[in-house]
């Protein structure tokens, strides 16, 4: 049991990543990760979104009437973000990075990672394996996020965290900025982790 | 128990979602008051940072209770003004009573289609009187602040902010400092159409109501663009008067000097 919990936490971030291996996840990955500060924000609302969202789907997993379990599980998802998105914008801290961040907060809905782990965990497991699940797939998530993070803000503003640290004279690369140089740079990651892990390679 | 009964299927669902909406009209109801705190606190840094009682940076590393304080010490008065210029009410100071960038929305409606309007102005210490704007960008609405020196037509400064202009592009009117500080010592040009050119090339005119528009976002510059002149129009009988006398005194004094 103990060994296959260990899996549960590391496949998802390791073997089995959301992004680099599943392909899921990938819109909200090129559009909020412009600055370090948002991406940041962005991995740790989606970790507690699919956390929670599995949690409770797998403590409701033996009432939920079959025929309409996808909307009870879209109602369940639907409640942690908006409640995300609520403590975001009540935060002194959190309420800029939400208002930079705007609608990607909400439509981490239809993040695929959400409802897929639900789906294909949560609704089959009990609820502590769920919950770690879930929490792993968003740290999974998280950490491409802010990989691509640092190197777009890096090269695209020559700063991170918003602290300068390329000279002035370093001139911003615009492309960096834009949405295709996160694809670019997410190809990069995923030949990187396929080079790295021989057992990802298609034969 | 038969969960894929049809009464069970719709019983279910039912209590899922009244508990759902339970849980998010409590939470809603909690966080209320800190989510408007922000919202004022950022209004309230944006139109400071356009009258120039501190730089943009310090106030935004500046906590929400001294941001009131700030407003407090350093605002004169506040009202708003209707379409014929005149003033038709009064915004407390004391109470930081202001209108939120909600607010204006349907205030932008209000001078398209010239039904009432309640348009604040905001009148610090210094002189500086602060008005809003607001208009359409390419994604998503763009909104700012204008301050005016107490002649009413030379900018002081502005501040500019969007919900979802690109970033590196259009977002630069917010992000860039260097294109709010192109503004200050502008000079609106009231009663003129328009009274503010934001465009291409306007800068090399040499006329003194142009900013030149930001290179690869067009299409926001031009919201931009539109945004203040529609709002500048709606403030022109407001501020406009009292300007073309600051004018003709400084074209007397001018025309004297070259005698």
């Amino acid at each position: 049991m103990d060994k296959k919990l260990k899996e549960t936490i590391l496949n998802p971030i390791l073997k089995g990543n959301p992004i680099t291996v599943l392909i899921l996840g990938i819109c909200s990955s090129l559009a909020v990760t412009v600055q370090l500060k948002g991406a940041l924000v962005m991995a740790i609302s989606v970790t507690l979104v699919t956390g929670l969202s599995s949690l409770v789907c797998s403590l409701l997993r033996n009432s939920i009437p079959m025929r309409v379990r996808i909307i009870v599980q879209l109602v369940v998802v639907a409640l942690m973000v908006i409640l995300v998105d609520q403590v975001l914008k009540a935060g002194e801290g959190t309420y800029a990075i939400d208002k930079q961040l705007s609608v990607y907060i909400g439509l981490i809905i239809t993040n695929c990672i959400v409802m897929g782990r639900i789906e294909a965990f949560a609704l089959g497991n009990k609820p502590i394996p769920s919950l770690l699940d879930g929490l792993a797939n968003g740290v999974g998530y998280g950490l491409i996020l802010i990989i691509v993070a640092f190197f777009r803000e890096l090269l695209g503003s020559g700063t991170l965290f918003g602290l300068r640290v390329l000279p002035a004279a370093y001139v911003p690369n615009n492309l960096v900025i834009l949405p295709p140089f996160a694809l670019i740079l997410l190809g990069c990651i995923i030949w990187a982790h396929r080079a790295w892990d021989k057992d990802l390679q298609e034969k | 128990m038969n969960t894929n009964s049809n009464a069970y299927t719709v019983i279910y669902t039912t209590l899922v979602v009244v508990v759902v909406a339970a849980v998010l009209a409590f939470a809603a109801m909690q966080l209320k008051p800190a989510q408007s705190a922000n919202a004022k606190a950022e209004t309230l840094r944006q139109m400071m940072s356009a009258a120039g009682i501190k730089s943009t940076d310090e106030l935004y590393a500046t906590k929400n209770a001294d941001i009131l304080q700030l407003y407090a010490d350093n605002i004169d008065q506040a009202y708003t003004i209707g379409l014929d210029g005149e003033q038709n009410g009064t915004l407390s100071t004391d109470k930081a009573n202001i209108e939120l960038v909600d607010n204006l929305k349907p205030q932008n409606k209000g001078i398209k289609e010239s039904t009432e309007v309640t348009l604040p102005v905001y009148i610090f210490k210094s002189g500086i009187a602060v008005m809003p704007i607001y208009g359409a960008g390419l994604w998503g609405p763009v909104w700012g602040y204008v301050a005016f020196q107490p002649d009413h037509y030379t900018i002081a400064g502005a501040y500019f902010d969007h919900e979802s202009e690109t970033p590196g592009l259009g977002a630069k009117i917010k992000d860039e400092a260097w294109f709010r500080e192109k503004f200050i010592g502008k000079k609106v040009e009231w009663g003129n159409e328009p009274a503010f050119r934001l465009e291409k090339n306007a800068e090399a005119t040499g006329a003194e109501n142009t900013v030149d528009a930001i290179t690869g976002a067009t299409m926001t510059s031009k919201g931009l663009n539109e945004a203040l002149n529609v709002w500048f129009k709606a403030y022109e009988k407001h501020f406009g008067l009292g300007a073309f006398f600051g004018m003709l005194e400084d074209h007397a004094i001018n025309n004297e000097e070259e005698e």
